[in-house]
């Protein structure tokens, strides 16, 4: 028999796991929920359950639990700072399902789990298409190496200063805490109006965050497999809003995997692979073949 | 000679295992003093920097006009308190002051690397919902700590530090008889 505790604190004296999780189990059990609905909206290319996927991902990720990967992410892992396991295993999960869905699909974090490009996808959706400026080609090209120069310098500057703030004027998550100085919200507004025009601006040519899950991205194992019509095709690359198919290839750093193009592999109405199959099938009803004398 | 050279190599060696135990301890700001007064006010003197965990013991007297005056208070860093705690991008450096009856005397926020510290930790009004608390509080965000949405890696960590360092100190050096 213990002698009563004299100092009658109401924590645990020893701590359980059950105790540890209790605080945590609807938070996990509500990404849990959101992590399967985004695989699932992915594995099936279905258009609609990919938007749903992006109300979820810009109400709950991002309003309500602003869990968004951040370059202070990245500074986490330089200096080998992170929070304490045991007590934000939901963080845990959510940043252990970015790395590993991204060295098995890529950029799937971008595409759909993003609470900031959830929302700019959403917007390009809604917007009117006349609305739109479509960046030339090489212009495009050049641009998308922009956010690799903003990764290199932001840890440049993170390294001397070891001022981590500097990611409140490099990427605009923040947004979601609702939280922000005159100068932020300016630098925001400049930055959502252009992204009116220009879609997924910022997730193609500025965003850190998604110029080293691009680079993690060459490291991805399963890809997007190409016909051999690619080759000469262009309707992909013409469709791709993300500027990630260069001909037959598909560039791993800029590609989030939105499914635009792996739903018009599956289109049998539209994919030149299919048709030339059909072709050939009814050229073959029309012109059976005869066995050679 | 001989006797230089032994009292040298001491003196290496005490500096070598001084800097390998201060090379543990979380740095925080090594000048707190300036605080000392916001935390308590009334106080005749503050002790030095030592103990386990480190604190400064405060007295109604200056300790070097009563030596033998019972403390009235410690302060300490909950850094030194909780070293292996952190928030979203390592531990928030809390001074604290706790009387000898386990009730908190102010709170101050001296340094932290949360990128949401800006709207959490840092505004004033955070540390000061601490004043006055007992040791016996609850400590619970949403509870009697009000809570701060999107930064709740940052205020789990400020308020699970707080709470388990005023409780060890408590249990270190208070009588539970003596806790208000």
């Amino acid at each position: 028999m213990q002698p009563p505790d004299p100092w009658g604190f109401d924590d645990a004296p020893v701590e359980t796991w059950a105790s540890i999780l209790a605080p945590q189990y609807l938070d996990l059990a509500i990404l849990a929920a959101f992590f399967i609905l985004a695989l699932v909206s992915f594995k099936r290319k279905s258009v609609p359950l990919k938007f749903v996927t992006f109300a979820a991902a810009i109400g709950y990720m991002g309003f309500a639990k602003s869990y968004l990967i951040s370059i202070t992410n990245i500074f986490s892992v330089l200096d080998w700072n992170w929070p304490i396991f045991r007590y934000n295993l939901a963080w845990y999960l959510f940043f252990g399902f970015t790395v590993v869905s991204t060295i098995l699909w890529g950029r799937l974090y971008c595409g759909r789990i993003c609470a900031y490009g959830a929302l700019t996808q959403t917007l390009d959706a809604i917007l009117p298409a006349a609305w739109r400026v479509n960046v030339p080609r090489p212009i495009e090209k050049r641009a998308s190496l922009i956010k690799f120069g903003v990764l290199a310098g932001v840890i440049a500057y993170y390294l001397v200063t070891h001022n981590l703030l500097i990611y409140q004027y490099t990427e605009p998550f923040w947004m979601f805490g609702m939280f922000g100085t005159p100068i932020m919200w300016t630098l925001l507004a400049i930055l959502l109006t252009a992204t009116l025009f220009v879609r997924n601006l910022y997730c193609r040519f500025l965003c850190p965050v998604g110029a080293t899950l691009g680079l993690i991205s060459y490291a991805t194992v399963f890809r997007i497999k190409r016909w051999s019509e690619c080759n000469t095709c262009r309707l992909c690359e013409k469709t791709c809003q993300w500027g990630a198919i260069e001909g037959p290839k598909i560039l791993v750093t800029e590609c989030v995997r939105c499914d635009d193009c792996e739903r018009l592999y599956l289109d049998t109405q539209k994919c030149p692979h299919w048709r030339i199959i059909e072709y050939n099938e009814r050229k073959l009803r029309i012109l059976p073949l005869q066995p050679i004398r | 000679m001989k006797k230089f050279s032994v009292l040298f190599l001491a003196l290496v060696m005490a500096g070598i295992v001084t800097l390998s135990a201060q090379a543990r301890r979380v740095f925080t700001n090594p000048r707190p003093e300036p605080y000392f007064k916001s935390l308590f006010p009334n106080a005749g003197g503050f002790s030095t920097f030592g103990g386990t965990p480190l604190h400064y013991k405060v007295y109604d007297v200056d300790p070097k006009v009563n030596p033998s005056a019972p403390p009235v208070g410690y302060i300490f860093w909950t850094t030194d308190v909780m070293p292996n705690d952190f928030g979203y991008h390592g531990p928030v450096h809390f001074l604290v002051g706790m009387d000898t009856h386990g009730i908190i005397q102010g709170v101050v926020m001296d340094y932290n690397s949360e990128p949401y510290g800006y709207f959490s930790v840092d505004p004033p009004k955070f540390v000061e919902q601490f004043k006055n608390k007992s040791v016996r509080d609850p400590f619970q965000l949403g509870k009697d700590i009000a809570a701060v949405s999107r930064a709740s890696i940052t205020m789990n960590h400020a308020a699970r530090v707080l709470r388990d360092a005023t409780r060890t100190m408590a249990k270190t050096f208070l009588n539970p008889a003596d806790l208000k």
